[in-house]
């Protein structure tokens, strides 16, 4: 009887704050992608054609996502029925987007116009544990490119 | 060609669709579906039990038997214990216990006005129990109506539907963690009164009611137990144990009744022995 109404009050904890902060995060992510719009991404190994002079820096972003309480228990019961484990899916989409945020905020700062080869890798912080809640992590990197800005030249 | 990174719109890799409904959905489905299991399997308990071997039954209550009471020693409790375990092992006979299964009597040293019976043909009788019988045949009831039980499995089938349903509970907990067989044998106990069912009860009745009327020749007395317990209903004293069991007037009832069927020749009780008299 204990056993379940801990379980009820960590799933009320979870559902709640995991759910705040979910939806904060999202808006957040939303506006920051708003700000960097003008930092073009792509997953191209080479420059747009065209692409004069430039500069090139290695930009990366991290960023680590806990799973709350009450997804880590949606997810063990679409581990029983199968299909869409929704739970995680905004989980990842969270992670990838922060991610390549905060690398296009690092590119930012070398005033790069580009961001091109954009890699994205995916790690599982807390693998084959039972009883832990699951970290994601996502890693994205890219080339920055910079432009050079050509000197007039003298006549 | 030009390269762009235009607006995505949002809800292509996020679906809209509030999380709880999703987790309601699961819940629903998985604790149905468990339901239907329990139902089918508490239906069939009573026959799927045939096919378990009672010693198998004796195994799994040796693995439990270091939460038996350890015996006492003195002489009297052990008049007592070797008395309790003599009479039922004649009851036994007259209820034509199978053969390979038998039965081990407890006695304890205790007031509550109690007997069980659990795994392994271990039946406890209590001191409280004791005192209070007038008679042997009384007690001969109460003993009959518990190798009754053992003889129908029914601590069997209690456990493996008392297992069933914290299975269930478990795995909706635990949704698949790995601890789940370690919670399911911890809760296993030997002492824990198995609750029975009101017809495992009453077949038990029916079958102590025979096994009397074998052994004794007539049934005087069975009703004993019923009567002091229904006494003691009255005086608001309900013993925990035998609030789940049929109705102490429906069950001195059925006794009647049994009794009318039948014409003994005689109704001579056989008295306790000397020492357990109540003084």
């Amino acid at each position: 009887m204990y056993d379940l109404i801990i379980f009820l009050v960590l799933l009320t904890i979870g559902f709640t704050f995991g759910r705040i902060a979910e939806k904060r995060h999202f808006q957040s992510i939303i506006e920051r992608e708003e700000e960097l719009r003008d930092i073009l991404t792509f997953s191209e190994r080479l420059p747009p054609p065209g692409f004069s002079s430039a500069r090139t820096e290695l930009v990366s972003g991290n960023v680590v996502i806990s799973i709350d309480y009450f997804k880590r228990i949606a997810a063990g019961l679409r581990g029983i029925l199968g299909g869409r484990v929704t739970a995680y899916e905004t989980l990842l989409e969270r992670a990838r987007r922060e991610a390549i945020l905060r690398m296009k905020e690092e590119a930012r700062v070398f005033e790069a116009t580009h961001i091109v080869n954009v890699k994205l890798e995916t790690a599982s912080i807390t693998k084959g544990q039972h009883n832990q809640t699951g970290c994601v992590e996502v890693y994205a990197y890219g080339t920055a490119l910079t432009p050079i800005k050509q000197e007039p030249e003298k006549s | 060609m030009s390269y762009s990174n235009p607006k995505i719109p949002e809800g292509i890799n996020v679906t809209d669709e509030h999380p709880l409904k999703d987790f309601a959905a699961m819940l629903l489905g998985i604790g149905l579906a468990l339901a239907a299991i329990i139902f089918v399997l508490t239906l069939l308990a009573g026959y799927l039990v045939r096919y378990v071997p009672f010693s198998f039954e004796q195994q799994l209550a040796e693995r439990f038997s270091e939460q038996l009471p350890a015996s006492e020693n003195s002489p009297e409790h052990q008049q007592r214990q070797e008395y309790l375990q003599k009479l039922g092992d004649k009851l036994a006979r007259a209820q034509q216990l199978p053969e390979e299964m038998t039965i081990t009597v407890h006695y304890l040293e205790d007031d509550t006005v109690n007997a069980f019976a659990t795994l392994g043909g271990h039946i406890f009788i209590f001191k409280g129990l004791l005192d209070r019988m007038p008679s042997e045949n009384a007690l001969a009831m109460v003993m009959a109506h518990e190798i009754a039980h053992i003889k129908h499995r029914d601590p069997m089938v209690s456990l493996g539907r008392g297992l069933t349903v914290s299975l269930a509970a478990l795995s909706l907990l635990g949704a698949g963690d790995g601890s789940l067989a370690q919670s399911l044998v911890g809760q296993i106990s030997l002492l824990t009164t198995l609750s029975f069912s009101r017809g495992m009860e009453e077949d038990a009745d029916q079958e102590a009611l025979q096994t009397l009327a074998r052994h004794y020749g007539h049934t005087h007395h069975a009703d004993t137990l019923f009567r002091i317990l229904q006494d003691e209903n009255q005086s608001q004293d309900v013993p925990a144990f035998f609030s789940t069991h049929p109705l102490n007037e429906e069950r001195i009832k059925a006794i009647q009744q049994y009794q009318s069927e039948q014409s003994p020749k005689s109704l001579e009780t056989v008295p306790l022995p000397a020492w357990a008299k109540p003084e």
